[in-house]
């Protein structure tokens, strides 16, 4: 019960520009400018060599940041169709 | 985007010998990272200022022929000729055809070049001739620009 | 007429606008080819001579556009311009601001139609800046150059009374929908140096009208400012985006209120020394 596994656009369909707290994202097949807060570019980052599901996906993210104390599933699960629904992030 | 500590204080205080004897997942002290709420957007797409220019196909016109040719006819390979010896009946007879009524939209022309529908009022061969013309079009022809911005995928 | 890097060529059912455009652009080049046709049409045939009344018919139009009167031909075809440019130009990124120069470099000052980026403009270039233009700032997407597009400064209502001396003007038109406007050619100098273009150094974001006061803005404001300032951000595509991108990481940019012109000029000049 894995579930889908989730990598980022290729990175030649992307461009992207830090701000501060948000990033510009253009997105070259839709031509689309997203502005993106934490944590949609930390994940756009978790995904961008190996595709992960959504589990493996929580636990990088809490090696490398503190998430906090509450479970973080259903709300990564929100961050990542957000991002699927932007063409930022797809599915293998 | 880094793992900077988010309090330089009690981080940077660390004495080695202490982060030797710590469990290895607490020693690095890793900045908070707020995964948001279900309910709130962290992605937003930047929309343009004037609902116009992304509608600027729909608010732009080619008029066929151009103002300076009012009155012309168009031929089957989309010249601009003058008006043949049968007038608009040459429309029947393998053209020149008389110019439309009126310009054509570009979402009108757009619809015509990439979604298989004819000009509006226009038979089959019409149609091609006045396709034929708009293809022509160079820089400076009234229409130019629009035929331009219809030809861009995203418009 | 040529106007910086776009031609116009301007058709009209009348003889009055057309004979009010040649005197305001008397000193233009003529275009080599035009890049925007567009006539000034009479709503009805007979309404060309029965309370003329003007529609402008070009390449773009918007369609809930409500027709003028002829006695302001002028505003009709200065509206025109704007929309043409506004609405079909690819070749520079265009921001909505104001653009004077001292040197080569030059300050954006960013804000919608008639918000007073356009009398600080016109101010400006009566105390050695160069004008730029008033109504769009045309970013070059590969070299980030601002390219001079100095049309006639449309000044309204209040602004009316700063009108320097020995100005070429058009005449006062009253009762528009914007007020009272009359428009102001640019200094010669400003119209033979058209082909010259400056690097942007800085980027305002003025508001007049309100006590003096300045901040600085954070990456993401103003970079929302600027999508929002210009007419083709999406359209440009990739382009837009570097082009954006490139004069937000560049180019410092500050909110500036003001409560009067004298004031305004004063914290740009000031601003400009502190760079």
């Amino acid at each position: 019960m894995a579930g889908p596994r989730y990598r980022a656009a290729a990175a030649a369909l992307l461009i992207v520009e830090p701000l501060d707290m948000f990033t510009a994202v253009f997105h070259r097949p839709s031509g689309v400018t997203h502005l993106l807060n934490e944590p949609a570019p930390q994940i756009l980052e978790a995904l961008a060599d190996e595709p992960l599901d959504r589990d493996a996906l929580l636990a990088r993210l809490a090696q490398n940041f503190d998430l906090g104390e509450a479970d973080g599933t259903a709300v990564l699960q929100a961050r990542l169709t957000e991002l699927e629904t932007a063409g930022l992030v797809d599915r293998v | 985007m880094d793992d900077t500590p988010s309090e330089p204080g009690p981080a940077s205080g660390f004495a080695p010998e202490a982060q030797a004897d710590a469990p290895a997942s607490s020693v690095t002290s890793r900045r908070m990272l707020m995964l948001g709420a279900v309910g709130a957007s962290t992605v937003i797409a930047v929309r343009p200022a004037l609902a116009q220019t992304t509608a600027s196909v729909l608010n732009c016109q080619i008029p066929v022929p151009g103002p300076g040719d009012a009155g012309k006819y168009i031929d089957r390979n989309g010249n601009v000729v003058n008006p043949g010896p049968l007038g608009p009946l040459g429309a029947l007879f393998g053209g020149p055809y008389p110019p439309p009524s009126r310009p054509f939209t570009g979402e009108e022309v757009r619809n015509a070049l990439y979604n298989g529908m004819s000009l509006p009022g226009t038979t089959y061969y019409s149609n091609d001739a006045y396709l034929k013309y708009i293809k022509k079009l160079s820089g400076g022809q009234s229409g130019y620009t629009c035929f331009l911005s219809i030809q861009n995928p995203r418009t | 007429m040529r106007v910086g890097p776009v031609g116009f060529r301007i058709g009209s059912d009348w003889h009055a606008p057309i004979a009010a455009l040649d005197a305001l652009y008397r000193d233009y080049p003529r275009p080599e080819f035009a890049d925007y046709s567009f006539r000034l049409e009479a709503v009805s045939p007979w309404r060309r001579r029965v309370r003329p009344s003007v529609r402008v018919a070009g390449d773009y139009w918007l369609p809930d556009a409500s027709p003028l009167p002829l006695a302001q031909g002028l505003l009709a075809a200065e509206m025109g311009m704007n929309l043409q440019v506004a609405l079909g130009h690819r070749r520079h990124l265009l921001l909505h601001a104001a653009v004077v120069a001292r040197g080569d470099r030059a300050i954006l000052m960013s804000g919608v139609s008639g918000a007073g980026k356009s009398t600080l403009a016109l101010m400006l270039s009566h105390r050695g800046w160069r004008f730029l233009g008033d109504e769009f700032a045309m970013i070059d997407p590969d070299t980030g150059l601002a390219h001079p597009f100095p049309r006639p400064v449309s000044l309204k209502n209040e602004s009316l009374s700063l009108i320097p001396e020995g100005c070429r003007t058009g005449p006062l038109l009253t009762g528009t929908p914007k007020g009272d406007v009359r428009h102001v050619a640019p200094p010669a100098a400003a119209i033979a140096a058209m082909d010259e273009p400056a690097r942007p150094a800085l980027v305002i974001f003025p508001r007049f009208g309100f006590p003096s006061a300045l901040s600085g803005l954070a990456p993401t404001e103003t970079f929302m400012r600027l999508t929002q300032a210009s007419t083709n951000y999406v359209a440009m595509g990739e382009a837009g985006f570097q082009a954006l991108t490139r004069l937000r990481a560049q180019v410092p940019a500050v909110a500036l209120d003001y409560p009067d012109g004298e004031a305004g000029v004063a914290a740009v000049e000031a601003l400009w020394e502190a760079l």
